[in-house]
């Protein structure tokens, strides 16, 4: 139990390919989030370098949240870390803000292994009055989910 | 939430036991003896679980009689854990995305 999520995972592509996956917004478009949420191209800025910006609007049926994350570390093929802060999320009121972190690690044998760190998921954060909110829009995310 | 508040309750929370004692509240209140039947362990050793779990704020005890209860108190932590839940399998269904994609724009790549 601990109030960050991470996550290891193996991709089959050298790591020039999987950060490049994350950094180009053509790319980003086409994979990120699950099936059933999408993210519109012309949302997506990438500025990939200390104090730029990777902005996006998450979209689902009855949900547009941007979000807006500041690049905090960047090394090229290596790491991208960020605080993110995302708006219209379900159920919480105000923006969250919490720290991404993604290595990019050489596997052998043209592999990646990506390691997320994503948090501090604090309740302090989430405000008052969200269980209801967050609910019974979480109900249609499940779904997809 | 202070941050020894937060050691408290991931404290309360690391033990197997306890959790299944929170898991068996989330049904509704139970006594100690009701609380103890599953496991294979002491009434006091149940009682200092129940202990920690109030002092994280997790439960909160009544007195009835002579029964001493136990009740769940959903807090915020909860809905962190939650939270956290859902992230974890919005990035998992993301990652099975991003896998695909690397697969369908890798050149010259045998299927596997």
């Amino acid at each position: 139990m601990s109030e960050h999520i991470e996550i290891t995972r193996i991709f089959d592509a050298p790591r020039e390919l999987v950060y490049r996956a994350f950094t180009d917004p053509g790319q980003l478009a086409q994979w990120f989030g699950p099936v059933g949420c999408w993210v519109p191209r012309d949302s997506i800025e990438v500025d990939a370098r200390v104090g730029g910006h990777l902005r996006f609007v998450m979209t689902a049926p009855d949900v547009r949240s941007p979000v807006d994350a500041t690049f905090t570390e960047v090394v090229e093929n290596e790491l991208l870390a960020a605080e993110m802060e995302a708006e219209g999320v379900p159920g919480v009121a105000g923006p969250l803000r919490v720290h991404l972190r993604l290595e990019f690690h050489d596997e052998g044998n043209g592999k990646t292994r990506l390691e997320l760190r994503q948090g501090p998921f604090a309740a302090g954060q989430l405000g008052p009055d969200t269980r209801t909110g967050w609910e019974s829009s979480f109900t249609k995310l499940d779904m997809l989910l | 939430m202070a941050d020894d508040q937060l050691s408290v309750i991931f404290g309360a929370l690391a033990d197997p036991t306890r959790r299944a004692i929170l898991g068996r509240l989330a049904d509704g209140e139970a006594t100690v003896t009701e609380l103890a039947a599953p496991f294979p362990i002491s009434m006091p050793a149940i009682s200092r679980h129940l202990k920690v779990l109030e002092r994280a704020g997790l439960i909160s005890r009544s007195r009835s009689g002579q029964h001493l209860s136990s009740t769940l108190r959903p807090g915020s932590l909860q809905e962190a854990a939650e939270w956290m839940e859902r992230y974890r399998r919005f990035w998992d269904a993301s990652f099975d995305r991003l896998e695909e994609h690397l697969r369908r724009s890798a050149p010259g790549r045998d299927e596997q």
